[in-house]
């Protein structure tokens, strides 16, 4: 193919050739280049086929915009789907290939849709794969969805980092033009944090892409020496690659930095990407402004571009698309045009100006064909020429060329100063839509204001940095303005489209949306800008309409009647370009999803071959295994244990408060059922927590340490909740009460000691009295363990065997846990986990998480005896709601298979025998099921309509999910040592 | 009876993973933070009574030489520092001691103005320090740690990694980061994640 690149001129380091692959083949480009740039300099023009007709496509932008050029970028894991080829840098060994395509770019399959074009207009689907409905989700859809598609999501684990981070200024100065480099430098002259972020590769902005003289020299010139001047000063940061992509609340910023996006691997330690939250008092949007394309006959031909993009590729990259251009324009952008194309050197055949004429410095020796209108792009793959229709005339001529710069004005780059919500304002001047008129903290300027001259840009973002820096406190003031020669004023008259045109002319090139489309869309009454948007999907996609929604705004304001400002804009939303999932993400994936949590006998837990279960964040042991044990032959041996001997468990995870204060009784009377003013030192008590609603919400135990000192412990599910239910009650309802309360949960080691031979263990290791007249059952003190650490006992059981939960500071748990083992042994003592400490307790009808389940009273638990009728309390009030009360309520019983080998669930339902499974006939259902070693059989707890009074009764276990039926028997829920005979041994 | 414990038989949070040494990348100019645990300290939360923070302020000014530090401030004198965490709650930090010393320390001279708790084995005391470590925790938090901005002695209640933590200023360019025991590993992970792009050293526990 014939190379493109100029002889001279451009940003790209001759020097340095780089090799990259397009579609399996092997290129050349240059140090500097865009994938975009190279190919063009490769004379590959054609770079991607459309979304739904597949039409060949070629670049039409040299930016952020491009809805064409898109590719999938890497290999595997690190596949990158609808990469933007005009804002990939290229770098040695860059893999790309192009998408929806079949079997190949050059010839694809799915172009036998454009043939049938006139049937696959807007709303096609919609209408036409109506019937039969079935078929939607199995044929339908998948076979659309395959022949319209853009890139293919990677399936493999990305292997690179991401990470997030924060940042804070003074003066975020967002895009690095004209306005922002001189609104960067006014602010960080005046001593201000800056923070300059702009999405280009380099700073710059479109200095880099003209050929304007700044002070006597050219702009790339003025742009190095502004930045050596600001990275000079230590209060401003600069950061190229960063695409600001959202204004939030707080004058918060969402940025993404590309790290790593422009070589093949990043280099070890460091992130690919960064997503940033910039944190700034003020910001200056110098975004600059996207020029419009035009709407005819064969605008979305390989080789129709945007004529700013036009002059991107010749003076940034030293590339021409083609050797003869042709220029349709309604503005003065055209002409800059033909000047740079002419000034490298390339042919320009004519200029088409919409206008009855400009007043722009003309072309030398440029046909000049005013009051015309390209009404057709003739050629398939590569251009070859266009018809001209000029007013009054009703023949086309046609004008021989290879590529067409194309211009209908520029859209200032309004988005960010729109995702409050605000809308933006139609400037019938200069045919765009401008910034909203207030945007506190947020400073439109520049092109993106509507300035469109370079002197009027710089004197704007001058003044711009320094009242930002002012408003951020700074004394500052505007600084000098460089000259500059020959501003071209900006003259435009709008065209929506070309009436003339007969072909097919595309309004959004991404999506495939046409000229017919909007009326249509009209005419079906989807005559909102936001309808038509969701009917034609104009406007969609990866580059969200940034080309062609004040065009889709135009043709809708012509076809209905109505005038552009009174159509408005669809609403822009973050994110301005499309942002990874991977930065979204950041560190927090994988292992690092959420944080760990483990407790202080992790060490012990580990060392005794633990199987540690996810309980919220912590890690629990849940089983001990032996060699050749699965879990349950290990809980079981592990229940046998205790219940015959001595077992240890970690329950460090229970939540615990520290309470103090002379009104801490009362604040313990308030928020429990049950009451606490009889509870003296030296003797814990279990204690319900209801909501306010009258429902449970958590149980624990409260400990008397000390008059007026108590220790709460808390479920490990609820701990957080508690807390922050406390800190509200305190605060909010009584902050009358003298109480001070703080989480001790990581303080303490706490340490089950359960079985027969529990005090026999724990005397080897405490000296004090543990004989049950000293301390009885529910006793709580403070003790020394092994001489030395300061411990605290409490006779609490859950297991229902003699039991002890032993504190200890964390520092000491695993010495201590090796301590009870050592003098434990010769009693057998084993490490047992959740599991075995579950099924305990099932046994014993001991409620947990299953029945604490949010819908339950302390009555259906049969624990209605220790809500209090001498005291007010949280949920006392609606606790007395007649359907609280009423007497067919689900209440808690056992239930035991008819059957012992049958294996009961939890979640399974229950049906009075040889009802019918309905809803209506719904009994209850199983709430916590365990293999009791004790009874040699399954048994669970079940919240059973009128449970107490059917105890003895077969109910039918009903679980169609998990194809299980059974008989079972209704039991008292405490199925072992009903006497509590062993609690008291 | 047992054998007699002794502190040396404490375990020492992070005890699994903290390795001293050099990791991450390695540049010309050395590490770019150093990251260690400071390990035993004695903590306690210092909670004023109803109305009685005035009377606190006083006891702690004349036994012990301490200004009770306002909120997002800390205060030192001798060995023993003072930091704000939370309305009229402080943490007392001072190096080393066995089991409760510093508690009881306190508890004598404060008994009637403040509830005192013992925390110094629930929370876990990781020191950043080095040119990078504001680049470091800027991946973390959300407080604005600019030199003008967050001085020495300064201190902030904040998130990191989803974890609260109690960040400090312990001295120019050193900051110190107080968590729950229980998520010590994890943020330690995450901050070691984060600074090995500017290479750092684990050092050795004080």
């Amino acid at each position: 193919m014939t190379s493109r690149r100029l002889a001279q001129g451009g940003l790209i380091d001759r020097s340095r050739p780089i090799r990259f692959t397009f579609d399996h083949k092997s290129f050349a480009g240059l140090a500097g280049d865009t994938l975009a740039s190279a190919l063009l300099a490769n004379g590959r023009m054609l770079m991607a086929r459309s979304f739904k007709y597949h039409r060949p496509r070629g670049v039409v932008t040299a930016g952020a915009s491009e809805p064409n050029a898109l590719m999938e970028i890497g290999e595997r894991g690190r596949r990158d789907a609808n990469s933007r080829a005009t804002m990939v840098e290229l770098y040695d060994g860059l893999f790309a290939v192009s998408q929806n395509r079949w079997p190949s770019l050059a010839f694809d399959l799915g172009a036998v849709n454009g043939l049938a074009a006139s049937i696959f207009v807007a709303g096609f689907y919609y209408k036409t794969f109506m019937w039969p409905k079935s078929f939607w989700e199995k044929v339908y859809e998948p076979l659309i969805r395959r022949a319209a598609g853009l890139g293919r999501a990677s399936h493999e684990p990305d292997p690179d980092a991401y990470e997030k981070a924060y940042a804070h200024c003074d003066v975020l100065v967002i895009g690095s033009g004209p306005a922002g480099l001189m609104a960067a430098l006014a602010a960080g002259r005046a001593g201000a944090r800056v923070i300059l972020a702009d999405e280009g590769s380099r700073l710059g902005g479109s200095l880099l892409a003209e050929r304007e003289e700044i002070a006597g020299d050219s702009g790339f010139a003025f742009v190095a020496a502004t930045l050596a001047e600001l990275e000079a000063l230590p209060n401003v940061t600069l950061m190229p690659r960063t695409t600001v992509f959202g204004w939030f609340d707080g004058n918060v910023f969402g940025a993404l930095e590309r790290v790593n996006k422009h070589v093949a691997v990043p280099p070890a330690h460091e992130p690919v990407e960064r997503y940033w939250r910039i944190i700034a008092k003020q910001a200056v949007m110098a975004t600059g402004a996207e020029e419009r394309p035009l709407v005819f006959g064969g605008n979305d031909k390989p080789g129709v571009m945007q004529a700013s993009a036009i002059r991107a590729y010749v003076n940034r990259y030293a590339v021409t698309p083609g050797a003869r251009a042709v220029v349709f324009t309604n503005n003065s952008s055209g002409y800059r045009t033909a000047r740079d194309v002419l000034a490298a050197g390339i042919d320009v055949a004519a200029i088409i100006d919409a206008r009855d004429g400009g007043t722009e410095t003309h072309a030398a020796g440029v046909p000049l064909i005013a009051d015309a209108v390209v009404t057709r792009v003739v050629g398939r793959e590569r251009i070859t020429g266009v018809n001209v229709l000029k007013g009054g005339a009703t023949t086309a001529d046609r004008i021989e060329a290879d590529f067409v710069a194309m211009s209908g004005g520029w859209n200032p780059v309004i988005h960010l100063s729109c995702h409050k919500g605000d809308k933006p304002v139609w400037d019938a001047e200069r045919a765009c839509f401008l910034p909203p008129p207030s945007t506190p903290g947020l400073i439109p300027v520049g092109a993106a204001a509507g300035a469109l001259t370079l002197s009027q840009c710089l004197k704007d973002g001058s003044a711009a940095g320094a009242r930002a820096a002012g408003l951020a406190g700074f004394k500052a003031t505007s600084i000098a303005v460089p000259e500059t020669r020959d501003d071209e004023p900006y003259s435009i008259r709008p065209l929506w489209h070309v009436r003339q045109s007969t072909a097919k002319a595309f309004v959004d090139f991404q999506n495939d949306v046409t000229l017919e489309d909007i009326p249509l869309a009209a005419r079906e009454g989807f005559n909102s800008i936001e309808l038509v948007k969701r009917f034609t999907t104009s406007g969609m996609g990866t580059d969200q309409g940034k080309l062609s929604n004040i065009n889709a705004s135009g043709i809708l304001a012509e076809a209905t009647g109505r005038t552009v400002p009174e159509i408005g804009t669809t609403t822009f939303r973050p994110f301005y370009t499309p942002v990874s999932f991977g930065a979204l993400t950041g560190a927090f994936r994988a292992t690092h999803y959420q944080p760990v949590r483990k407790t202080p006998l992790h060490e012990w837990c580990e060392e005794m071959g633990a199987v540690f279960m996810e309980a919220g964040l912590w890690l629990r042991s849940a089983w001990f295994p032996k060699p050749g044990e699965d879990w349950r032959a290990a809980a079981t041996r592990e229940v046998m244990a205790v219940r015959q001997s001595v077992g240890i468990c970690d329950v460090s995870t229970l939540g615990k408060i520290d309470l103090q204060g002379p009104d801490a009784t009362a604040l313990l009377n308030r928020l429990y059922c049950n009451g606490f003013s009889t509870l003296q030192p030296g003797k814990a008590r279990y204690g319900l927590m209801l909501r306010e609603d009258g429902f449970l919400f958590d149980d624990g135990t409260v400990s008397h340490l000390a008059s007026g000192h108590y220790f709460i412990t808390t479920t490990t599910a609820n701990a957080g909740r508690v807390m922050s239910h406390i800190e509200f009650c305190h605060q909010a309802l009584w902050p009358e009460l003298d109480v001070q309360y703080v989480s001790v949960t990581d303080q303490w080691a706490q340490i089950a000691v359960a079985g027969p031979n529990a005090r026999r263990v724990l005397e080897r290791v405490i000296a004090e009295d543990l004989a049950d007249a000293a301390f009885p059952y529910l006793g709580a003190q403070a003790v020394t363990v092994a001489g030395g650490i300061p411990a605290r006992l409490f006779r609490i059981s859950f297991s229902g065997e003699l039991a002890y939960e032993l504190s200890v500071p964390a520092d000491h748990g695993n010495h201590v846990a090796r301590l009870l083992m050592s003098e434990g042994s010769g009693f057998g003592i084993v490490p047992y986990g959740v599991e075995a400490l579950s099924i305990m307790r099932i046994e014993k009808g001991h409620v947990a998480g299953g029945e604490l389940n949010g819908t339950t009273t302390p009555e259906d638990l049969g624990l209605g005896r220790m809500v209090s009728r001498n005291k007010d309390f949280i949920g006392r009030m609606m606790g007395e709601r007649e359907a609280l009360k009423a007497g067919n309520r689900d209440v808690l019983v056992g239930v035991k298979p008819v059957e012992p080998d049958h294996q009961l669930r939890a979640g399974a339902h229950l049906l009075t025998r040889g009802a019918v499974a309905s809803l209506d006939n719904d009994q209850g259902y199983v709430t916590s099921v365990a293999w009791s070693p004790m009874l040699r059989q399954w048994i669970g707890l079940a919240l059973l309509k009128r449970g107490r009074e059917r105890h003895g009764e077969i109910v039918q276990v009903y679980d169609d999910l998990r194809n299980s039926r059974m008989l079972v028997e209704v039991t008292h829920p405490c199925f072992y040592d009903r006497e509590n005979l062993k609690l008291h041994g | 009876m047992a054998e007699m414990a002794s502190q040396t038989q404490r375990s020492v949070p992070l005890g699994a993973i903290l390795t001293a040494g050099r990791y991450g990348a390695k540049g010309p100019d050395g590490p770019g933070v150093t990251l260690r645990l400071r390990h035993p300290l004695s903590i306690v939360t210092i909670m004023a009574r109803k109305g009685r923070a005035e009377a606190l302020a006083a006891d702690l000014r004349d036994g012990f030489g301490l200004a009770l530090p306002g909120p997002g401030q800390s205060t030192t004198a001798q060995d023993l520092a003072l930091r704000w965490a939370g309305p009229e709650q402080w943490l007392a930090i001072a190096e080393g001691g066995r089991d409760s010393d510093l508690h009881q320390r306190l508890t004598a001279a404060l008994a009637d103005t403040a509830s005192l708790v013992d925390q110094s084995q629930g929370r876990v005391a990781i020191v950043i320090a080095g040119p990078r470590a504001r680049a470091v925790l800027a991946k973390g938090t959300a407080v604005d740690l600019h030199p003008s901005r967050f001085r020495p002695g300064q201190v902030a209640m904040t998130q990191m990694a989803h974890v609260g933590i109690h960040l400090t200023q312990s001295a120019p360019d050193v900051f110190e980061l107080l968590v729950f025991r229980s998520f010590a590993e994890s943020l330690f992970e995450f901050l070691t994640a984060m600074a090995a792009e500017y290479g750092y050293e684990v050092g050795s526990r004080e």
